[in-house]
């Protein structure tokens, strides 16, 4: 039984940067499957195998997604349906379901992923350099997501600002609870707007959406409209950059990339094994569970190490190498079970886009030579910058590492 | 018991299928191409869709309001379309044949 002393007690995984991430959970799995690490400075236990997080992932009676949630995000979200379990959950999720759906999500290729991405990417044409994390693939989630609630163009910015608040109570209660007030009377004129006279859209369907005889509340529109932009906004642009870091690193990748449908398709759902954004996932146990030889107690704080099971070498042999043919089905960067995330088809779609219109119109684009590429973070992960030459010429072979 | 896929490029897998599986399991499990299930089952993810061939569909309990509702969101729905992981295999369903639609995305 390993000691309860923290391993590799220098670093505090909620704060460090961590950019040799991969290496030191390598190091920790040798010392067993669920390991003590530091989380906010009080000792975690870090899930880091595949058999035993797939497993816990499917256990609502040990790890109930609802505990840990409803003390994290439930203060200045509300309720939402990470914060839900049950019935309440089931029905609440199947409210909102339709949208994210995939023949719905196809739609909004056309309607909205491309027409973003090229608008982003005017703003690039003819410059020698340029950091293609804050041009493109910050703001191309998040405009997604303005672009489906109808959110006019004049008022990007005020949501960006509201957007970054909702999520930042831990630091800044005051603020992140006036920005949700704020967020919640601008975007209630919107609901109003299609109560009145439903468009078909987004916010129409949410509002029109009757499931079992239950129907949403102003109230429960506007926290779930509030969840998108943590959920699917800050996820999404994480792994696009990390998507790009491998994809202009290496030619055969691109040539790939422009090929079809399916190849990009493999070489997103590999990018998102490589690098999931969402690294490490902090859930609370929900009842006492023995799990890798170590006993979590309920109440305990864990770590769902997907980066460290994505990558685990009983399941992805030589795991850190890019690799689109790999047997894929089962990486748990989605989750499992019923909190699997509902906006996987959206982001999926939204990487594939991106990496075919970026391609079409930028060949040649490359990363700058000698620019450094560093991904940080262990709980949201992703590279820190990108700086390509969006006309560069000569791509030169660089290991994905 | 017996279950038949038809793959996206037509291709007949004749594999068996565990009595308590789900179809979409079965299928996980014989690595059949173009069944991903990747939420494991819990009708989360509307990737395991599949056709159920005559006379199958009649066979098989009706679906419920939820999977309904996922499948109305599928690519390429038909009325034969099933949710395969709501199909839990058992010895009077032996030989029970699906195809795999093109794709799930």
């Amino acid at each position: 039984m390993p000691s309860t002393e923290m391993l590799m007690a220098e670093v505090d995984f909620a704060h460090d940067d961590v950019p040799d991430l991969h290496q030191r959970l390598e190091e920790l799995r040798r010392h067993g499957p669920v390991v003590p690490v530091r989380y906010h400075g009080e000792r975690v236990w870090l899930i880091l195998d595949h058999a035993p997080l797939k497993q816990v992932f499917e256990d609502y009676d040990h790890f109930d997604p609802a505990r840990g949630y409803s003390l994290i995000a439930e203060p200045s979200q509300g309720r939402t349906i990470q914060t839900m379990s049950g019935e309440e959950h089931r029905i609440s999720r199947g409210l909102v379901t339709p949208p994210f759906l995939p023949m719905r999500v196809r739609g909004l290729i056309e309607e909205i992923m491309e027409p973003i991405a090229n608008e982003l990417l005017d703003r690039i044409e003819g410059r020698d350099e340029v950091d293609l994390v804050t041009a493109f693939t910050r703001p191309y989630p998040f405009l997604i997501i303005t672009r489906l609630l109808g959110i006019p163009m004049d008022d990007e910015e005020k949501l960006l600002g509201w957007a970054l608040k909702l999520i930042d109570f831990p630091w800044d209660p005051e603020g992140s609870v006036k920005a949700k007030r704020d967020f919640d009377a601008y975007m209630q004129r919107i609901l109003d707007a299609r109560r009145r006279e439903p468009t078909g859209d987004f916010i129409s369907m949410l509002v029109q959406a009757e499931y079992e005889g239950e129907r949403l509340s102003d109230e429960r529109v506007l926290s779930f409209l509030g969840l998108l932009f943590p959920a699917g906004s800050d996820t999404s642009y994480k792994n696009a950059g990390s998507l790009f870091a491998c994809v202009l690193a290496d030619p055969a990748l691109r040539q790939r990339a422009l090929r079809s449908d399916k190849d990009r398709e493999l070489i997103v759902t590999e990018a998102l094994r490589w690098q999931p954004p969402t690294a490490l996932l902090p859930r609370m146990a929900s009842a006492d569970i023995e799990l890798g030889g170590v006993r979590i107690r309920a109440g305990d704080w864990t770590l769902f190490g997907i980066t460290a099971a994505n990558a685990d070498p009983k399941v992805y042999p030589d795991p850190r190498r890019f690799d689109p043919d790999r047997d894929n089905r089962d990486i748990l960067t989605f989750g499992r079970s019923k909190h699997f995330c509902l906006g996987m088809h959206l982001a999926r779609r939204e990487l594939e886009t991106a990496l075919r219109i970026v391609l079409e119109r930028f060949p040649d684009m490359r990363i700058k030579p000698g620019a450094e590429v560093e991904f940080v973070g262990a709980v949201l992960r992703g590279p820190r910058e990108l700086i390509v030459q969006p006309h560069g010429e000569h791509a030169e072979r660089r290991q994905c590492a | 018991m017996r279950v038949i896929f038809t793959d996206p490029d037509g291709l007949v897998h004749c594999v068996e299928g565990k009595d308590g599986e789900s179809a979409m399991a079965c299928a996980k499990r014989n690595l059949i191409p173009g069944i991903i299930g990747e939420c494991g089952g819990a009708m989360a993810c509307a990737t395991c869709h599949a056709f159920v061939e005559e006379p199958w569909p009649g066979r098989l309990p009706p679906p419920a309001q939820q999977e309904r509702e996922m499948l109305e969101g599928c690519i390429d729905v038909r009325p034969n379309s099933r949710l395969t992981c709501q199909i839990l295999l058992k010895a009077e369903l032996d030989g029970i044949a699906l195809s795999v639609p093109d794709s799930q995305v």
